[in-house]
């Protein structure tokens, strides 16, 4: 592993969940005292699930909001007590991708303004020099130049969803910063926007911070996973170690959530049940013992820490080592011949469909 | 499969919109048995959803006009019956859980009244005898406290436990078909599981039949004895689970499944489906995905019947199955 790019140190975030007229407000602390190592050139992915505070994490990496505690270091700063300037010199290293592609991109700007304006802002170039940017860049999310005099509402969810990507490139960032960016698109326009996030981290060697829910979507863009509960990391390893065998009882839970497209798959399982534990008051101990089938009484009332169980794998569970938990593991049946056979033309003629020139301005992006 | 009367039998159903060269749903054919649960799976815009609330004879106000077709439900036409029938039907023995419950369920009313409103609305039972069931019914439906939760509001419910809500609500008077809008798109992946385990069982236990509409292959894998794979209005490919996901024929099929990283295995480059679904105003006349398939070619100008490969594998190409069809990889290069 290289250097770190990006660490967190004891970082935290607290919201006021109610401020009643009288008595005391009611705090939700939504990201508990988390430690981060992010390294240069690598996807990290958090995943959990509504309300656990990924969201949060990440606009606390990025500085799109403050900690309330501790800090997060960028290439060796404390991004924390930026202001000015030196948070403008950041803002183009460290760039964000948003969910909703609807939402996030001004409607009454032109395609080009909204590439472009990042590069005016940081005073990037001419105003010739920045047209040809950004047609660069419309070129490299597979969208075309000419796109650039048209309006946001011209263009489909997986479209806008490539114009947020080529607007977070366009200062040439170290490290981008996606929340969910491909959740709202359907599959087959998903891992479209996912190769291109794949290949442009290779083209301008980004390091790749991916929120997301979806864990098929995190199993195959991450390198390394975070699983966050309530407000706290409970594992982080490996991507693929961390599917194929997972170290904290929450991780197995999700695993065994997920529905597997294929026939003959063991079925979803509910290994936890109810919901999670409100975080204005979360539970003494592990926050993870009022649904965690293995918990023992000293989960009710110790906090576990992240510690090291395994090379790369960090696990906040008192049980770890004599758990033997389940994980996702050769889930695709070998497809017979014929069918295999089937699926190699499909690829095949689909990658002569983008080699040849003619349908790169064919059916690509109309 | 045929011996009895099928529950369901719909029949060259479509739907046009006013203003559209083209139907929106287009001459879509599906049977569905008593006990069985069918999966209508596809993308955005695909008409799945259409094509659930035209059975619910939910269309009436809209733009959207039901073209030709029919749609038998034990003896009824469901596309050509009036509104009152219809309004007898619907909650009692077609029922219908939608995506988002929030905004299904009447925020001011608490939800033991809601669940005994459908009761009594199709029983005529007095105000106790609905209680009761609705207590029943939130059992069943394994809400921790039912009692209690009997006098809440749904904004004092999780999603998972407004979906669970649904359900019984749906549930309530026994119905013979379930129709199911994308029931756990808006709930967390371990809230998804609970909610598919407690349909699947208690699909078992009721017998009744349900159509399942998702964009999950998945959910569809997890769930369907049946699947209809829809395009851009028209089913594309239908089959049995096992002919779907062990077989696909169609290349849309084998482009979704190519476009979906896979959970094991290595993390190959995916292979997608390139550009997008065609405008409901610009529908081809012929095949609707030939301008994103890498096999079309001029016979894809002609709409593909869905003919039936065998058992009842039904698929909508000139060109399946493709390993016959004499098309090699890189074929288009030399064409």
């Amino acid at each position: 592993m290289t250097a770190p790019i990006l660490q967190a140190r004891g970082l935290t975030r607290r919201f006021v969940a109610n401020k009643p007229l009288f008595g005391a407000a009611s705090i939700v602390q939504a990201v508990n005292g988390i430690d981060l190592d992010i390294a240069e050139g690598e996807t990290f992915a958090i995943v959990g699930e509504s309300g656990c505070g990924k969201s949060t994490l990440a606009r606390l990496l990025s500085h799109l909001i403050e900690a309330s505690e501790g800090s997060v270091i960028y290439d060796g700063r404390d991004i924390s007590i930026l202001s000015g300037k030196a948070l403008r010199d950041l803002r183009r290293e460290m760039q964000f991708i948003f969910q909703d592609p609807f939402s996030s991109l001004n409607p009454r700007m032109t395609v080009g303004a909204l590439v472009g304006e990042p590069l005016r802002i940081h005073k990037i170039g001419t105003p010739s020099e920045r047209r040809a940017k950004v047609a660069e860049l419309l070129r490299k999310v597979g969208l075309r130049p000419e796109h650039a005099d048209r309006y946001p509402h011209e263009f489909s969810g997986g479209q806008r969803q490539r114009i947020g990507i080529a607007r977070a490139l366009a200062t040439g960032p170290r490290v981008v910063i996606g929340d969910e960016p491909v959740s709202a698109l359907d599959v087959s326009i998903q891992a479209q926007v996912v190769n291109i996030l794949e290949d442009l981290k290779d083209e301008f060697g980004l390091t790749l911070i991916i929120i997301a829910h979806d864990l098929a979507v995190i199993r195959h863009i991450a390198d390394r996973v975070a699983v966050m509960y309530l407000g706290e990391i409970v594992e982080l390893g490996d991507a693929a170690e961390l599917f194929a065998a997972p170290g904290h009882p929450y991780t197995e839970a999700l695993l065994s959530a997920i529905p597997i497209p294929a026939t003959g798959a063991r079925k979803v399982q509910t290994k936890i049940e109810g919901d999670p534990p409100n975080p204005i008051s979360p539970p003494p101990g592990c926050r993870f013992h009022t649904r965690c089938p293995y918990a023992e009484d000293q989960c009710r009332t110790e906090r576990p820490v992240m510690r090291e169980i395994a090379q790369g794998r960090q696990v906040a569970c008192h049980l770890a080592e004599r758990l033997t938990l389940e994980g996702i593991v050769g889930t695709e049946k070998t497809r017979p011949a014929a069918v295999a056979d089937r699926f190699a033309r499909y690829s095949a003629a689909r990658a002569a469909m983008s080699a040849s020139p003619k349908s790169t301005t064919l059916k690509t992006e109309e | 499969m045929t011996e009895s009367q099928p529950l369901l039998d719909v029949s060259g159903l479509s739907i046009r919109v006013a203003g559209a060269n083209r139907p929106l749903v287009d001459d879509v054919s599906f049977t569905l048995n008593s006990g069985e649960t069918l999966c209508i799976v596809g993308e955005s815009g695909c008409g799945k959803s259409l094509t659930a609330l035209a059975l619910m004879g939910l269309l009436d106000g809209t733009p959207l006009r039901i073209e030709g077709g029919t749609a038998m439900f034990q003896e009824t036409d469901l596309l050509s019956a009036s509104q009152s029938t219809l309004r007898s039907l619907r909650g009692d023995r077609i029922a219908m859980i939608f995506q988002e419950p929030m905004t299904s369920l009447n925020p001011a009313l608490r939800i033991g009244d809601q669940i005994a409103e459908a009761v009594r609305e199709h029983r005529g039972v007095s105000h106790e005898a609905g209680r009761a069931r609705a207590l029943e019914m939130l059992e069943r439906v394994r809400i921790p406290a039912a009692e209690s939760r009997l006098d809440e509001y749904p904004h004092q419910l999780s999603g998972g436990m407004r979906q669970r809500v649904m359900i019984a609500m749906a549930l309530a008077n026994d119905p013979a078909l379930l129709i199911a809008d994308e029931p756990t798109t808006a709930l967390d992946v371990t809230i998804q599981a609970q909610i598919l385990d407690l349909m699947r069982n208690l699909g078992r236990e009721t017998g009744a039949a349900q159509i399942m509409i998702t964009h999950d292959l998945g959910v569809v894998a997890e769930m369907a004895d049946k699947v209809a794979v829809m395009y851009a209005g028209r089913i594309v490919e239908a089959g049995s689970t096992e002919q779907i996901f062990d077989d696909p024929q169609h290349p849309y099929t084998l482009g979704l499944m190519s476009s979906m990283p896979s959970l094991s295995g290595k993390s190959q480059r995916l292979v997608t489906i390139p550009g997008t679904v065609p405008s409901p105003q610009d529908m081809p006349i012929g095949c609707r995905f030939a301008a994103r398939c890498p096999f079309a070619d001029a016979a894809c100008d002609a709409p593909p019947p869905l003919v039936d490969l065998n058992d009842g594998h039904r698929v909508a190409c000139w060109h399946a199955p493709i390993e016959n069809a004499g098309i090699a990889p890189g074929w288009k290069e030399t064409a």
